[in-house]
């Protein structure tokens, strides 16, 4: 188990190293290339010497491999992403106040699925090619088609202008608290995040469940007296979970993906309107730092899946040695 | 979003009735028809090619009949903003003052067509680099996919939005970044066939027979693997057409007097406190059936390209 854990952290470490070769090479393939902070600095009206003296003062001149190098050092060792120009800030301060807010949303939209899809996912495979699962699968399909800002402009239509109950927008102060201290504002973002992921997550219960119930075991389960519910909680819930944990793991980015999107549908100022915003002004650190900083996350999030998919089937770490 | 795909590629029921048909013919009809067989017995698909087809000529040929202007804004014409729908302005018009019908027609015009591109260069490269890494495997599979497993780690929306704050917004540009930044779910897939398929009797016979790998990829393994390119192809148009509304609706999208349904949507969704509902529905129920019948006809397509359904 030890080694197996050890061999996938090596392994996401030169992924890491491979997602910080990408990121950092994108600068370079803009039109100033990795100048274009020097324009925000001196502004539009900068003389060419000038320019070429910023650069000559932040080594912007040094080799590719010596800045790459330069930046794992900044990243790894002084745990620094980089400096906004534009906002006149270090993007780890930017990022900081915004990301609780965005883990607040996607987190409690993830539980929330989890609590819902299952179940849900189970019961469909158990009552296959009923009019439930018919009825689940079609809004599901619907729910593929719409795009996460249009349920987002459609729940926002019912629930805030059509029927007039619940708030548009969260608050927009930026405590990270916001989400227990006025639980109102976040029901709408939370139920579109969460329908999103419940269209995809449960379609995806129902499959791996559906391929357990041909197993022989279940027959056997079955044979030697299990009541319905033990053999579906027991044998197929336990099998089924292997994909899910997995599934979870590579879908985080979808969610924070998603969140960007709801984020700018119910003005709730959190990583996802910061990115945008950063991306539209050209503010390129922060676009990266963020880049990097939910990429890390997710890498975090495949390694601790497959950390929990190797304590629960032994066969994947043996079977990991082949790979 | 190609990852979703493993969700929507489910088993379906195998149309039996018609494996029966062919048997009961006792003549060698060509794969090709038994394929098409299967998929005009789907009427769901049926119907979802009707209405893209429908779609398309109502995009395409519907501005030569319903002629609006889509490049003034009603500035210079009169005052003629966010009006209810009429006889002059059958959807309304927006708040530029643009007719709505048309609008639709004319941002469906390059949602539908940067979808298609996108979705092409998606699954091209994601193919190629798939059927390398699977076929060649050893050194080149690993690195090629530790290489996709950082592309992967990296949420596509955030790709897509560096990107194009890196590049430029013009419509060749998006067309390509969409592209690019969207083949790496198929390139899984294409890959795990490629490997399974060179693992197969015939591959291995033919690799016997003396056959060059480039040989056995463009003999064996690239058309064996057929089915999931068409298939995966279909999700990737519907994927592309959904990425380009989004970022539409951020404001990254086709620039202004151009348009696309999701920049569409992202202008209704402005007015929509005050209750000019014809700048978002007609456009929103439009989009989301174009999505729902590409879905429908990959699923279709899928099953007619499932081999154990087609006798030989």
């Amino acid at each position: 188990m030890f080694t197996y854990v050890l061999r996938r952290l090596a392994q996401s470490l030169l992924v890491l190293i491979i997602v910080m070769l990408i990121t950092f090479s994108l600068p370079y393939f803009e039109v100033n290339g990795i100048m274009a902070p020097a324009y925000v600095v001196l502004g539009t009206h900068a003389t060419p010497q000038s320019i070429h003296a910023w650069g000559e003062a932040n080594g912007m001149f040094h080799p590719y491999w010596v800045r790459f190098w330069g930046y794992l050092d900044q990243v790894f060792v002084h745990f620094n992403l980089g400096h906004s120009y534009k906002q006149n800030s270090s993007v780890w301060g930017i990022i900081s106040t915004y990301v609780p807010r965005t883990i607040w949303l996607a987190v409690s939209s993830l539980l929330l699925t989890i609590l819902i899809a299952i179940p849900m996912g189970i019961f469909q495979a158990e009552r296959r090619n009923t009019k439930f699962d018919y009825a689940a699968t079609g809004t599901a399909f619907i729910l593929y088609g719409i795009p996460a800002f249009l349920l987002g402009i459609l729940m926002l239509q019912f629930f805030s202008f059509s029927w007039p109950h619940l708030p548009a927008s969260p608050p927009s102060g930026l405590a990270p608290w916001a989400m227990f201290t006025d639980p109102l504002g976040f029901i709408l973002p939370v139920i579109t995040l969460t329908l999103l992921s419940i269209a995809f997550l449960s379609r995806f219960m129902r499959s791996a469940v559906l391929e357990v119930l041909v197993q022989d075991y279940i027959r056997t389960a079955k044979a030697k007296g299990c009541s319905n519910t033990r053999v579906l909680f027991r044998h197929a819930f336990r099998n089924a979970l292997g994909p899910i944990v997995i599934i979870l793991g590579l879908y985080f980015p979808g969610l924070l993906g998603g969140a960007v999107v709801i984020e700018s549908v119910f003005n709730y100022s959190g990583l996802g309107i910061q990115i945008v915003t950063a991306a539209t002004t050209l503010d390129i650190p922060t676009v990266l730092g963020i880049t990097l900083l939910v990429s890390i996350l997710t890498l975090i999030g495949n390694l601790m899946a497959d950390v929990v998919l190797g304590i629960v089937n032994p066969r994947i770490r043996v079977e990991g040695s082949t790979r | 979003m190609s990852e979703l795909l493993e969700t929507r590629a489910l088993p379906q029921e195998p149309a039996t009735e018609n494996v029966a048909d062919f048997e009961a013919s006792g003549v060698v009809i060509p794969m090709w028809r038994q394929r098409l067989g299967i998929f005009l017995h789907n009427k769901l698909a049926n119907a979802s090619v009707l209405f893209l087809i429908l779609t398309v000529l109502f995009c395409f040929v519907g501005p030569h009949i319903y002629h609006t202007n889509q490049t003034n804004q009603s500035a210079a014409l009169s005052v003629v903003w966010n009006q209810p729908p009429s006889w002059h302005h059958l959807l309304g018009t927006d708040s530029s003052g643009f007719d709505e019908l048309g609008r639709i027609m004319y941002g469906g015009e390059y949602s539908l067509s940067l979808g298609i591109l996108a979705g092409v260069i998606t699954i091209v490269v994601g193919t190629i680099y798939g059927m390398i890494s699977g076929f060649f495997g050893g050194v080149m599979d690993t690195v090629l996919m530790r290489i996709l497993d950082a592309l992967l780690s990296i949420p596509l929306l955030f790709l897509l939005i560096t990107l194009i704050s890196v590049f430029s917004r013009s419509t060749v540009f998006l067309i390509v970044i969409i592209g690019v930044t969207g083949w790496f779910g198929n390139a899984r897939i294409i890959r795990g066939d490629a490997l399974l398929i060179k693992k197969l009797e015939y591959s291995q016979s033919a690799t016997a027979m003396g056959a060059s790998k480039w040989h056995i990829i463009y003999r064996h393994v690239f058309p064996n693997s057929m089915s999931n390119i068409v298939t995966v192809a279909t999700f990737s148009v519907a994927d592309a057409i959904l990425f380009l509304s989004t970022l539409g609706f951020l404001g990254l999208g086709i620039p202004a007097p151009q348009t696309d349904w999701g920049t569409m949507l992202q202008n209704g969704a402005v007015q929509q406190p005050n209750g000019y509902w014809w700048e978002i529905y007609p456009t929103a129920l439009l989009f989301v059936l174009v999505i729902v019948a590409i879905t429908y006809v990959g699923e279709a397509l899928r099953d007619a390209f499932e081999v154990r359904l087609i006798k030989r």
